[in-house]
C-alpha cells in the first residue's frame, strides 16, 4: 500500500475578471508597501557612510547571519520559551516564501508546485508541518502579549494583535485547503482569503516594527561587529552624533530594524534602578528623529526626540547590546549621542567638568596629586619597568591611588614574587582615559592615549597585566585609534594560567562571583576569574551571572559623577549577591569593588566580605612569604 | 566689554623639581595655564557670554607657552598676543609687567583681568604693577564681577578676604582686577574648541620690539628646595597630662598663647 501525501486544494481556473482584480490589489499592496518602506530605505541610504566599516571578512558575518538569523540562536537563547515561538514562525515564514510565490503563480496558471507530483506534495506538506507550528507559536506569542504582558513590551500594541491575527490566518487558510476538494467553492473562497490577507499583510509591515522583517537580516549581517566598538571620529567636522547629518547608515539602519522587543530595558541597570534612561527609548528616538527631520538635518539630536539627561545615565554596562536580537549596537549610539555633547561643550555637569579638568591637567581621574602614586611605589618598593621584566605591572587610577586598589595590587605582587614572575611599575602613568572616553571626551581621550603609549613605547613594554577589566579593554581597544599598544591582559588571565601552581586557601569559604561587565561582556573572559576564586572555596553564581551579570554601576564614567537618583545599581545587586549565602563576595575589578564596598557596608552586621580575586589567590600563600 | 586677560604658562603640578643654576630644570617638566589665570579666563568668557563684547588673551612666555593660548582659545576666548621672551626667569614681576602693559596699552580694553599670582613664582604683583603703569583703578582677590545698574562703566566685583569675609566694591571702568581661584566653576576644553582655536589670530610680538625695558628693580640671587623636616614630639602621660604639657610648650617654647 502506498501512501499518498495530501496537498491543498488549489482552484483548477480562474475568470479573467479574478485575475484582473487580483493583479490590481497585487499592485495596490505593493504600491503602498513601498510608499511607506520607499522613504524609510532612502533615509538609510542617504545617512552618513560610516567611516570604519569593512565587510570582510564576509565569513564571520556570514556566520553571525546564519546563527543569529537563521537559526535565531540569539533570540532563544535570551528568552527561551517565546524566542521558540518566534522562532517556528519565523522559519515557517522561510518555508513559506516558496509556497506564497505559488500560491500567487497559480491564478495565472503558473504554478510551479505541482499539487499532484511527489515532490510539491512533500513540498506542501513540509510548509503544513511549519504551518502548524506557527499558528501554535504566534497563538502563543499573542496570550504573551496580550494576557501575560510583560512589562518590557510596553503598553498594549492593538498593530501586534492585528499582526498575529494576520499570519494565524494565513496559516489556517493554507492548512484548511488541505481538507476540501479543489473543485468546491470553499477551495476558491480559502485561496482569496489566504490571498487578501497577505496582500493586506504586505503594506503593513512597514507601517509597524514588523519592518524589521525586512531590515534586521541586514542590521545583523551588517553590524560593525567586535563589542561596543566606538568608531573613530572622521575628519575636522565629526564631534560625534550632534545632528542628524552625523548619523551614519549603521545607526540609520539599527534605528528602523528595532523590534520594540524591550530585551535591552529589561536588563538595563539604569532602567531598573529608576532612572530615565531606556535604552529602547535611545534607538526609538533616533527612528523619530529620522522620520521627522531626516538624515541630512542639522537639527540637534538632543531635543525633542532624545534626553540628554538619560543618555548620561547609561553605565555602558553592555547588557542592552549583548542582548539585542535584531544586532543594533547601543553602545556606539549613546556614546556617540555623549560624543556630540561633551565635543561641542552642550554637557555641562559640574562633577563632568571636575573629572575632565582633572585629566586635562593631572594624571589620574580621582584628581590627586601624581606624586601619591610615587609614594606608593617607593613605600613598597615595587621594582620599575625598565624592558627587562617580564610584565609591565599596570597599576591604573584605582591601583595607584585608591586604598583598596592598592592592596588588590599588593596582593596580586605577592602572588607574582611567590610564582617567580618579575615584573615592574612604569615611573609615571596616566589615566587611561576609559570614563573620559565613555563620556564622549575625545580630546582628553586622545591625549591620555597617546601620551601613554608613548611612555610605554619608551619604556619598551611587551606585555601589560592589570587589575582593571576598564583598563584592559582601553588599552587593547580603545587605544588602536592612536598607536599599537602592547598586548595586556587581565589579572584573572594570568592567575588562572598558574594556578595549579599557587597553594589553596586552608579556610575554604562559600563565594559569590560578580561577573565585571568589562571582563566578562566586553572581553569574553567567565572561567578564569571562577578558577581563580575556587582556590580559596566554593564558588557560586548570582541569580544574573556570566553574559547576564547586573552592573554595579560605576562604568561609563558614572563612578564620577556624583550621587543617583533612584535606587543605587550597587546597592540592588549588591542584595543579589549576598542573597546567595555566600561569606565572601568575589570581585575581580577595582571599580565594582569599591561600589560594593559602600553597599555592603549599607548592608549593616553580617555582609558577606568583599575581596577580589588577587587577594583570593594570595590568601593560601605561606605567611613568611616576602611582598 | 572688550576684556583682555594675561595668562602664564607654569609648570604642571606635581612636576619633579631639579634646580639649575638660578631656576628649575626645564626639560623635566609639562607646562599647564596657571589655574587663577583659568578662573580669570573663566570670568572674562561669562561675563562676554552676558553682556557681549570681546575677549583677547596675552601671555609673555617663550614659544612653548603657544600651547597655554590656543588652549585659551579653545575655551572660547576671540583672538590672542604672544610676547615671546626666552628669559622669562630672569625679568622681575616689573619688567613682565612692562611688557604686558605696552601689549594691552593700544588696545584700550574695559576690563584687564589677570590671576591673582602665579603658582610657580606666586609673587602676586605682575597684574597690580600693569594696573599701575596703565594709570587704571584696580582691585585685588575678586571673585565675582557684575556690571551695575549705576550707568554703563560701572562694576561691582566681590573680593575676598580673611576668615570668610567678603567685600563688594563698585568702581569705574576700565579697571584692572586680580581674580582669585574657585569664583567659578571651569568649564573644560572641547574637541570642537581646539579645532575652532586653529582658525583664531595669534599676534607674536617680540619681548624686544615692544620697547618696554628699563631695569629690573628686583636681582633673583638664589633659589632653593624647602627643606622637609619633621621634629614631631610625642607627649607622653594621660590626656590630661599631655594637654597640661602642650599648653605649657605652646606658652614658653613656640610663644603662640
Amino acid at each position: 500500500m502506498t501512501v499518498v501525501l495530501p496537498s491543498p486544494a488549489e482552484p483548477g481556473h480562474f475568470l479573467l475578471a479574478e485575475k484582473l482584480i487580483f493583479a490590481a490589489l497585487l499592485i495596490a499592496s505593493v504600491a503602498l508597501f513601498w510608499r511607506r518602506f520607499g522613504p524609510v530605505l532612502r533615509r538609510i541610504l542617504e545617512s552618513k557612510k560610516d567611516p570604519d566599516f569593512r565587510l570582510a571578512p564576509v565569513s564571520g558575518r556570514v556566520r553571525d547571519f546564519v546563527w543569529e538569523v537563521m537559526l535565531q540562536a540569539r533570540v532563544i537563547r535570551e528568552r527561551p520559551l517565546p524566542g521558540f515561538a518566534h522562532a517556528l514562525v519565523f522559519w515557517a515564514f522561510c518555508a513559506f516564501a516558496l509556497v506564497t510565490v505559488n500560491h500567487c503563480a497559480v491564478i495565472f496558471g503558473s504554478g510551479f508546485l505541482d499539487p499532484n507530483g511527489i515532490a510539491g506534495r512533500f513540498y506542501f506538506c513540509f510548509a503544513a508541518a511549519f504551518a502548524v507550528a506557527c499558528a501554535a507559536g504566534i497563538l502563543g506569542l499573542f496570550l504573551r502579549r496580550f494576557f501575560v504582558r510583560p512589562r518590557w513590551l510596553g503598553p498594549l500594541s492593538r498593530e501586534s494583535g492585528l499582526i498575529a491575527l494576520l499570519i494565524f490566518l494565513l496559516m489556517v487558510t493554507y492548512l484548511a485547503a488541505f481538507f476540501v476538494s479543489a473543485a468546491s467553492p470553499a477551495a476558491r473562497a480559502l485561496w482569496w482569503a489566504h490571498t487578501l490577507t497577505l496582500l493586506f499583510f504586505l503594506p503593513v509591515i512597514p507601517h509597524t516594527k514588523h519592518l524589521h522583517l525586512v531590515l534586521s537580516p541586514f542590521a545583523v549581517f551588517l553590524s560593525r561587529g567586535g563589542f561596543s566598538r566606538i568608531p573613530p571620529l572622521a575628519g575636522d567636522e565629526d564631534f560625534g552624533l550632534v545632528a542628524g547629518r552625523d548619523l551614519t547608515q549603521l545607526a540609520s539602519l539599527q534605528a528602523y530594524s528595532c523590534v520594540e522587543c524591550g530585551r535591552c530595558t529589561e536588563h538595563c541597570p539604569a532602567s531598573n534602578t529608576g532612572k530615565i534612561l531606556n535604552p529602547k527609548q535611545v534607538v526609538l528616538g533616533l527612528r523619530a528623529y529620522l522620520n521627522e527631520y531626516g538624515p541630512k538635518s542639522e537639527e540637534p539630536l538632543i531635543g525633542r526626540h532624545e534626553s540628554q539627561e538619560a543618555i548620561f545615565k547609561c553605565t555602558t554596562c553592555g547588557a542592552c547590546e549583548y542582548q539585542c536580537p535584531v544586532g543594533i549596537e547601543h553602545l556606539p549610539i549613546i556614546v556617540g549621542l555623549r560624543r556630540g555633547a561633551v565635543n561641542t561643550g552642550e554637557w555641562q555637569d559640574s562633577h563632568g567638568a571636575k573629572l575632565f579638568l582633572a585629566l586635562e591637567r593631572g594624571s589620574n581621574a580621582l584628581g590627586l596629586s601624581a606624586s601619591e602614586r610615587d609614594r606608593f611605589v617607593e613605600k613598597n618598593a615595587l621594582p620599575i619597568y625598565d624592558g627587562t621584566q617580564e610584565y609591565c605591572l599596570w597599576l591604573g587610577c584605582m591601583g595607584g591611588y585608591d586604598p583598596k586598589g592598592r592592596e588588590i595590587i599588593l596582593s596580586l605582587v605577592r602572588v607574582m614574587n611567590h610564582l617567580g614572575v618579575t615584573f615592574g611599575v612604569l615611573r609615571k602613568e596616566k589615566c587611561t582615559g576609559d570614563p573620559v572616553r565613555r563620556l564622549g571626551n575625545d580630546l582628553v581621550f586622545q591625549q591620555l592615549a597617546e601620551s601613554n603609549l608613548e611612555a610605554l613605547k619608551s619604556s619598551n613594554t611587551r606585555k601589560i597585566v592589570s587589575i582593571c577589566p576598564h583598563c584592559v579593554r582601553t588599552i587593547q581597544e580603545d587605544w588602536k585609534e592612536f598607536g599599537a599598544p602592547p598586548p595586556v591582559e587581565h589579572h584573572s588571565e594570568f592567575l588562572a594560567r598558574y594556578a595549579s601552581r599557587l597553594p589553596p586557601a586552608q579556610d575554604r569559604k562559600k563565594i559569590v562571583f560578580h561577573d565585571p561587565c568589562y571582563l566578562g561582556r566586553y572581553r569574553g573572559v567567565y572561567d578564569e576569574p571562577r578558577a581563580v576564586a575556587a582556590l580559596a572555596g566554593q564558588v557560586v553564581d548570582p541569580e544574573r551571572s556570566r553574559e547576564r551579570s547586573f552592573c554595579c554601576g560605576a562604568g561609563g564614567g558614572l563612578a564620577f559623577l556624583g550621587e543617583e537618583t533612584g535606587e543605587r545599581v550597587s546597592h540592588a545587586r549588591a542584595k543579589e549577591l549576598t542573597a546567595t549565602g555566600a561569606q565572601v563576595v568575589g570581585a575581580a575589578c577595582p571599580f565594582c569593588n569599591t561600589m560594593f564596598r559602600d553597599a555592603l557596608a549599607a548592608q549593616g552586621p553580617g555582609a558577606p566580605e568583599l575581596l577580589d580575586i588577587a587577594q583570593l589567590a594570595a590568601q593560601g600563600l605561606p605567611k613568611n612569604d616576602p611582598i | 566689554m572688550k576684556i583682555i586677560v594675561a595668562i602664564k604658562q607654569v609648570p604642571e603640578r606635581d612636576a619633579p623639581m631639579r634646580i639649575a643654576g638660578k631656576w628649575i630644570e626645564e626639560a623635566d617638566l609639562q607646562f599647564a595655564m596657571n589655574e587663577p589665570d583659568a578662573y580669570a579666563l573663566e570670568e572674562a568668557l561669562q561675563l562676554r557670554e552676558k553682556h557681549g563684547g570681546e575677549v583677547a588673551v596675552v601671555s609673555v612666555g617663550p614659544e612653548r607657552a603657544g600651547a597655554t593660548i590656543r588652549e585659551a582659545l579653545a575655551k572660547g576666548a576671540d583672538r590672542a598676543i604672544h610676547i615671546v621672551c626666552e628669559d622669562l626667569a630672569a625679568r622681575d614681576a616689573l619688567g613682565v609687567a612692562r611688557l604686558l602693559a605696552a601689549a594691552i596699552r593700544p588696545e584700550n580694553p574695559d576690563l584687564v583681568l589677570t590671576g591673582l599670582q602665579s603658582e610657580d613664582l606666586g609673587l602676586g604683583q605682575t597684574g597690580v604693577i600693569v594696573a599701575e603703569l596703565l594709570g587704571l583703578p584696580h582691585s585685588t582677590l575678586i571673585l565675582q564681577v557684575e556690571k551695575t545698574g549705576g550707568g554703563e562703566n560701572r562694576i561691582r566685583v566681590k573680593r575676598e578676604l580673611e576668615a570668610g569675609w567678603f567685600q563688594f566694591i563698585e568702581m569705574p571702568t576700565p579697571a584692572a582686577l586680580t581674580i582669585q581661584s574657585g569664583g567659578n566653576k571651569l568649564r573644560y576644553a572641547t574637541l570642537m574648541g581646539i579645532k575652532r582655536a586653529k582658525t583664531k589670530e595669534v599676534r607674536t610680538l617680540a619681548a624686544a620690539e615692544l620697547d618696554a625695558g628699563g631695569e629690573p628693580v628686583v636681582r633673583l640671587e638664589q633659589i632653593s628646595l624647602p627643606k622637609k623636616q619633621k621634629s614631631t614630639q610625642i607627649l607622653p602621660g594621660t590626656g590630661k597630662e599631655a594637654a597640661a604639657a602642650l599648653v605649657e610648650k605652646l606658652k614658653f617654647e613656640v610663644r603662640v598663647l
